[in-house]
């Protein structure tokens, strides 16, 4: 172990694991279950396996959210066109810029 | 609008991550610099390209679709007056994300959400906060989680759970640049991150119908 903030990984509790575990996941690339010195631990508690299994998963799917969007109501951009208009010519730091047509 | 403390200049590296999940757009480059000229056209086709993934950054931090789009309208006037100021040394959807962000923030700093403590002033209460019981075995989780249950999952969770996960894991901030955003230490940082992630399983090992919040078919993501 060369880390002084990191436990002893031969002789880490459950709960030095719980306690440690949001750094493990912060260090490396965030899979823990593939950290070669703790590979030990999570065969020998596989409760805590189970949950950083859990963990990855889920961070590994919301990743997938990034592409998963929504749609804003046309609102937006009338909205968006108006205060342009109003703004337009008050405003020093708008673009002098003709009105933009609806997308 | 106030725009003090925002991030519109990029005085910081462009994050590798992000970076990667938005690769430049045909026909950005051309419509940005046509934009920085008062092209109303180019401003059209900027918004029709980012609206959703805007829209939506507001939506996962807002959890209200009225004030997500309140917000998208507040980022895109934004990136109108601020345009001038991009050049081009990270993505253009990397920098406009990071207005957004930033918009956002504030916005809930002005609605009284003091993010200088995330501790405390945006941990949840005692019933929020995920349960220590990661003793027990999980076998409907493992190895799979369901894009929608996440979603709905997601949106239940208390603000500052929610704002720290979906900067991270969905946006790809790093834990320094969310430290940055959010006023708070990286650890802080980590830690809720943490507990997002912990809050997210318990949700999702619940019936799918305790995980969707009240109004959440408002919020719709």
């Amino acid at each position: 172990m060369t880390d002084p903030k990191l436990p002893d990984f031969d002789t880490m509790t459950p709960a030095d694991f719980e306690k440690y575990l949001p750094d493990f996941f912060a260090n490396g690339d965030g899979h823990v279950s593939t950290d070669p010195r703790l590979q030990t631990f999570l065969k020998n508690n596989p409760d805590c396996a189970a949950l950083v299994r859990d963990l990855e998963a889920i961070a590994d799917q919301a990743r997938s959210l990034f592409d998963l969007t929504e749609q804003p109501s046309d609102a937006v951009w009338s909205g968006i066109q108006n205060k342009l208009k109003m703004l337009g010519s008050d405003d020093d730091d708008l673009p002098d810029l003709r009105v933009p047509q609806p997308v | 609008m106030d725009v003090q403390g925002l991030q519109m200049t990029q005085n910081t590296p462009a994050v590798p991550g992000v970076y990667k999940r938005n690769p430049p757009i045909a026909g950005e480059a051309e419509a940005i610099e046509a934009a920085k000229n008062g092209d109303a056209e180019a401003f059209s086709r900027l918004y029709a390209l980012h609206k959703r993934r805007v829209y939506t950054l507001c939506l996962r931090m807002l959890g209200n679709v009225s004030e997500a789009e309140d917000m998208t309208q507040e980022a895109f006037l934004h990136l109108f007056r601020k345009i001038g100021s991009f050049r081009g040394e990270s993505a253009f959807s990397t920098w406009l994300h990071r207005l957004t962000v930033n918009l956002v923030l504030m916005h809930l700093r002005k609605k009284g959400l003091n993010l200088v403590s995330l501790e405390e002033t945006i941990n949840p209460s005692e019933d929020d906060a995920p349960k220590r019981d990661f003793g027990s075995r999980d076998l409907q989780l493992t190895g799979s989680v369901d894009r929608v249950a996440l979603e709905r999952a997601v949106a239940s969770l208390p603000p500052g759970y929610r704002m720290v996960f979906v900067l991270h894991d969905v946006e790809g901030f790093e834990h320094n640049e969310i430290a940055t955003m959010l006023e708070c230490s990286t650890g802080n940082s980590k830690s809720q991150l943490h507990k997002a992630r912990l809050k997210l399983r318990e949700l999702l090992r619940q019936p799918e119908q305790s995980t969707q919040p009240a109004g959440f078919n408002e919020v719709a993501v």
